[in-house]
């Protein structure tokens, strides 16, 4: 069966119809385009028309002429609309009219690096000239490095390399530097929070660089859509970009199926799961022979899933292998090989968490099961860009998940189909972030009294800092790096904490071999010590974890359960940076805190009933975070008001309603905000509603949403009026059996009160 | 809270900094002048005995006086923010040996301490150092690009003798730093030197102190090294000049090699000969008549060949070589199967030889065999007929 017959068929199927709460059939959209421009190098054209482009789409055109005019340039495309050719074509003229020229390509993952630059051979390769492009990143093989310094035309990199391997050792990179005339970004709003903090900094360092050596590079940069493109690059690149969003780019028919799986408990609203549908639908699929890629939220659902659906096809042939599952954590070989697969066909099925989501070549596919939002409008649109692109009918699921976030876009279709209201925020000015940074900048070029760093604030007092701490020497006005460390090589760009699990498997005790990593702050999570650790769908269980050296041992096993753990934590202030009255003797304040975390027990839960079995305890330390925060105290004489356990569950049910509206209102993941509620908190010694950034020195979300404080508190108490439960529900306020029966009437009087 | 107190939160608020500055007109000299007599055979050295040891394009009628011996100290090791704060150069002079160190008693003092360098450089035909190529000499690349400073002065033929030890004792001694070199080779072992890896602690805590006799050792240690770079070169150039002189088998084979990969092919095989007797005996013997082979004298080596087999040296090889002489050489088919069958005995004696590559080994020799049967079979149908 072939998309167009499965969906006629799923649409004149009333019990599966039931559950849809919107299908959407995005038609086919026809290609605008315009001339090529005159700016183009006249041997460019040639290359082109034999590869059978005789205009171009007119967002192409308008970014080239930017480009020429000498403007940075952001360009707002989707998948598959031909963004390289907005930052190819110019790259290209400028080495055809002069050869010393060189761009530099960065790109958020190797991956996608290896993918985009075989596009580029491609157009070199038809115009037969000598444009060196080369690929620098850890795969380099040592003795290539010189050429590829020396000569390379195009440097295609990611920010990791960019940070530890070019900017520390800029004088073997003189020709680069001095001759660097482009500077490419591709996906840009993936560089959101840290990582985008991360990498605002280490432009400015490169900038820095460039100045040093006499160069001004322009900057190309390409975003998938989200609310504040320009906004975004311009914060990351620290000048104002020209903006270029009219798509001319051609589309098949789409059909977007948002469904939502049936309520198995009237009285306590409790829905069928969202993992036990994803697989039956992605299983009609493989058992349709149609390729589709699921995705789901965790790498723990994306193992569960690809378990189900390898057993769906298992037989003696060794057709569980047309199943794949991917994840970050697996091995570069691995992941490969699984790409390969979907190219050539020989897989059918591959469920992945987001590390799918961005432009790495799989070929297209025919349909895209989206297993939970994803956290982003971008991500969505992202992930459902997976399926079809540009002829063609295909299909996306999206199977909404009992989170109330799911909850809200599966009920509010037009939130995902209309217009993004997303905003990616950064904060090159993160304490924490810059401090690093400018670490690695001096050692790079030393400061000089008077120099700034980007737009940076503080560069006086980084540099006495600094000195006082014996890392900087001054002499003569200049700080010169006196420190033996090599400071680039103690941050990572992707996370805020410093060094990653490595996971080893000691299942066979004469072969122990690495299977994959995990981040600091996940790994308390999922590689305490009897967690079950899935891989390739295949458990594992975690039998001994070594939190100073930073290993996992696992060992393989046959259980029929996997675990999750519970987190722990506190607060404490660390600084009162504003403080505001609200509503009567009510107060909102922002400022900077301190978070501990800890891990103190799991719970082992059951395959396919997914019931708890028991529980189990443990003993790990605690991580620390210093962060910012925003908060609501409530007035005392309403907290005097209400009795105990009534004021409990009255904010529990306005913090879970913020879990919902901050996502969306401060527009981010849900992830990366944290909601907590104290009856009697720490910070403001009152009963307290506390909202803070969920990463080491913030990113600006506490700040956001101290701005937005009332309007929050509105659209909180819109979602638990607007919802039609009583007494409360998954999707407002919480569960009755979690607030208890007055929990949401409590929730709706505080916030009405407040807001008077 | 101000964003230095915030500073101080986050990162530690320990004072730690260091004296105030002063005015900077030049960087610090120290001169080290030692005899002739330590350098033996130093003022005989000659072009045409470095090129045995080097392929560097050297100037003819090189003075050996226009050697320049350099050593940097550094703060780290490696990256932009690495600086080479003493520099010591060495060269012989009519007198002795001369070692100038120039240190910088302060950052600001490095553009003096590069301009004596690159004075220094231009002043000499050769530059030899200890891992220069990799290490000193991209390491004052940069320092001179990052001053804005002219780099051509690095620009001479560069004898890096870290490559040219490796080549000659890597086999016998595995790592092949300057410690061992001078303990093992030149037989005098330092005794209370400064490891190398302490040298950028003790700047830093210098910067901080300003007290110059931090780095007494750290100087010593330079001017040691340098030193030791003149008598190793020529120690090396002895053994060139006279290769019957090593007592080591290795070295002599080692030194073959190192010689054939500079082309100096007849100097090769006299090695090769020498290290025949000794415990590399196989391998000389074999590198020997594949030199012959190479240069088309198929005959020597044979003959080379047939004196293994007689020694019973390097394995099965010498059959292997010597079946394929008669088979393409001599055109003697009942010899070549001769020495086929031999070796083919000889990897079917378990204890010979072990490992994955013996049955690659049987499966080469019973193709070989197979093949020459069958010639043999058509020439005898070619003859019949």
């Amino acid at each position: 069966m072939n998309v167009t017959q499965l969906a006629d068929q799923l649409r004149h199927d009333h019990i599966f119809m039931k559950d849809v709460t919107r299908w959407e059939v995005l038609p086919a959209r026809r290609a605008r385009t315009a001339p090529f421009p005159s700016c183009l190098d006249p041997r460019l054209k040639p290359a082109l028309e034999r590869r059978g482009i005789h205009e171009l789409y007119i967002h192409q055109v308008q970014s080239l002429e930017a480009t020429a005019r000498g403007e940075d340039v952001t360009v707002v495309t989707p998948t598959a609309s031909g963004k390289t050719m907005c930052y190819n074509l110019p790259v290209l003229s400028a080495i055809l009219k002069n050869e010393d020229a060189r761009a530099l390509y960065l790109f958020p993952t190797k991956a996608l690096s290896a993918d985009q630059v075989s596009e580029l051979y491609d157009m070199i390769e038809e115009m037969g000239v000598d444009i060196k492009t080369y690929t620098y990143d850890g795969d380099t093989p040592a003795a290539a490095r010189k050429a590829v310094r020396q000569a390379g035309h195009i440097v295609v990199t990611n920010p990791d390399m960019l940070h530890s391997g070019i900017l520390p050792h800029h004088t073997k990179w003189v020709k680069l530097f001095e001759n660097l005339q482009y500077i490419v970004i591709d996906e840009i709003h993936t560089y959101r929070g840290v990582f985008g903090s991360n990498l605002a900094n280490v432009l400015r360092r490169l900038l820095r660089l460039c100045e040093f050596y006499g160069s001004h590079p322009q900057f190309i940069l390409c975003s998938a859509t989200i609310a504040n493109p320009k906004e975004l690059a311009e914060t990351l690149i620290g000048r104002p970009v020209t903006l270029v969003d009219e798509n001319g780019a051609p589309m098949g028919e789409k059909h977007f199926v948002f469904y939502n799986p049936p309520v198995v408990n009237r009285q306590l609203g409790i829905r069928k799961g969202s993992i036990p549908i994803t697989r039956s639908i992605s299983g009609m699929l493989l058992k349709n022979g149609i390729q589709a890629i699921t995705f789901a939220r965790s790498r723990l659902t994306v193992e569960v899933l690809t378990k189900y659906l390898k057993d769906l096809v298992r037989d003696p042939l060794g057709n569980a292998g047309r199943v794949r599952g991917y994840r970050g954590g697996y091995l570069p070989g691995e992941r490969r090989e699984i790409e390969r697969g979907l190219r050539n066909g020989q897989v059918d099925a591959v469920v992945s968490t987001n590390a799918l989501e961005l432009g790495i070549d799989i070929g297209a596919l025919d349909a895209c099961v989206i297993c939970g939002y994803p956290g982003t409008i971008a991500s969505a649109w992202q992930q459902a860009g997976r399926a079809g692109r540009r002829q063609g009918t295909s299909i996306v699921f999206f199977i909404a998940s009992s989170a109330a976030i799911d909850q809200y876009i599966v009920n509010h279709p037009d939130y995902l189909l209309k217009k993004s209201p997303e905003n990616a925020l950064l904060n090159p000015d993160n304490l924490y972030v810059l401090l690093s940074h400018f670490k690695c900048a001096a050692f790079e070029l030393p400061f000089a009294d008077g120099d700034s760093f980007g737009n940076s604030p503080g560069t006086g007092e980084l540099l006495e800092y600094l000195s006082e701490q014996g890392i900087l020497h001054e002499a003569d006005g200049k700080y010169h790096w006196s420190a033996e460390n090599f400071p680039a090589s103690e941050i990572s760009l992707r996370s805020a904490a410093e060094e990653n699990f490595i996971i080893i498997d000691i299942t066979d005790p004469a072969n122990h071999r690495v299977v994959g990593e995990m981040d600091r702050f996940t790994a308390p999570m999922l590689l305490h010590e009897n967690a079950i650790y899935m891989h390739e769908g295949r458990q594992f269980q975690v039998e001994k974890l070594d939190f100073d050296a930073c290993k996992a041992f696992i060992r393989s096993v046959d259980v029929g359960y996997y675990t999750d753990a519970d987190l722990n934590i506190s607060l404490s202030l660390l600084d009162v940076e504003r403080e505001e009255p609200f509503a009567g003797t009510a107060q909102a304040g922002l400022g900077e805190i301190k978070v501990t975390a800890l891990v103190t027990m799991f719970k082992k839960i059951r395959f396919d009933t997914h019931e708890t079995l028991g529980f189990g305890h443990v003993r790990l330390p605690e991580t620390d975070m210093h962060t910012t925060a925003m908060w609501w105290t409530l007035p005392d004489e309403l907290a005097d008001r209400i009795a105990g356990d009534r004021l409990k569950n009255g904010m529990m049910g306005i913090a879970n309603l913020l879990r919902i509206v901050c996502p969306l209102y401060l527009m981010c993941a849900p992830q990366d905000v944290a909601v907590v509620y104290q009856v009697r908190s720490p910070i403001t010694d009152k009963p307290t509603v506390i909202i803070y950034d969920n990463c080491p020195g913030g990113i600006g979300l506490a700040h956001k949403a101290f701005s937005m404080r009332t309007l929050l508190l509105e659209k909180a108490l819109q979602v638990a009026e607007d919802c039609p439960c009583e007494q409360g529900c998954p999707s407002c306020v919480g569960p009755v059996g979690e607030i208890g029966e007055d929990g949401k009437k409590t929730a709706v009087r505080l916030l009405k009160e407040l807001l008077k | 809270m101000n964003l230095l107190d915030k500073l101080r939160a986050v990162g530690g608020s320990e004072v730690k900094k260091d004296r105030p500055a002063e005015v900077y007109t030049d960087c610090r000299h120290f001169a080290v002048y030692r005899d002739k007599e330590e350098f033996p055979g130093a003022y005989d050295l000659t072009a045409g005995t470095l090129r045995l040891m080097s392929d560097r394009e050297l100037p003819d009628g090189l003075d050996p006086r226009r050697i320049l011996y350099l050593d940097t100290e550094t703060t780290g090791l490696g990256g932009s923010g690495t600086v080479a704060f003493l520099v010591g150069m060495g060269y012989l002079t009519d007198n002795g040996f001369e070692v100038h160190q120039f240190l910088m008693r302060d950052y600001p003092e490095e553009p003096f301490l590069l301009k004596h360098v690159a004075a220094g450089l231009r002043k000499f035909d050769v530059l030899c150092t200890f891992n220069g190529t990799t290490f000193d000499v991209p390491l004052l690349e940069s320092r001179l690009l990052m001053n804005r400073m002219d780099r051509s002065c690095l620009d001479l033929p560069h004898l890096d003798l870290l490559h040219m030890c490796r080549r000659l004792w890597k086999l016998r001694l595995g790592r092949c730093n300057l410690g061992r070199l001078e303990e093992v080779i030149l037989g005098k072992p330092r005794t209370d030197d400064l490891p190398g890896s302490e040298v950028p602690a003790r700047y830093f805590s210098y910067l901080k102190t300003k007290q110059i006799s931090l780095l007494d050792d750290v100087l010593r240690h330079n001017a040691q090294d340098i030193a030791s770079l003149c008598v190793l070169l020529n120690h090396m150039a002895d053994l060139y000049r006279h290769p019957e002189k090593i007592r080591f088998s290795e070295d002599v084979y080692s030194m073959g090699r190192a010689l054939e990969r500079n082309h100096h092919t007849e100097h090769a095989r006299k090695c090769y000969r020498l290290a025949r007797r000794g415990r590399m005996g196989g391998s000389a013997g074999a590198a020997l008549a594949m030199s012959y082979r190479r240069s088309g004298e198929r005959e020597r080596a044979a003959e080379v060949w047939r004196e293994m087999v007689r020694e019973k040296k390097g394995g099965i090889l010498p059959y292997v070589e010597l079946a394929k002489y008669e088979e393409h050489v001599r055109r003697d088919l009942s010899a070549a199967l001769e020495w086929t069958e031999k070796a083919m005995i000889m990897v079917s004696e378990p204890s010979l030889r072990e490992g994955p590559t013996v049955q690659e080994q049987k499966n080469e020799l019973q193709y070989r065999r197979q093949r020459l049967l069958r010639k043999l079979k058509e020439r005898e149908e070619t003859w019949d007929s």
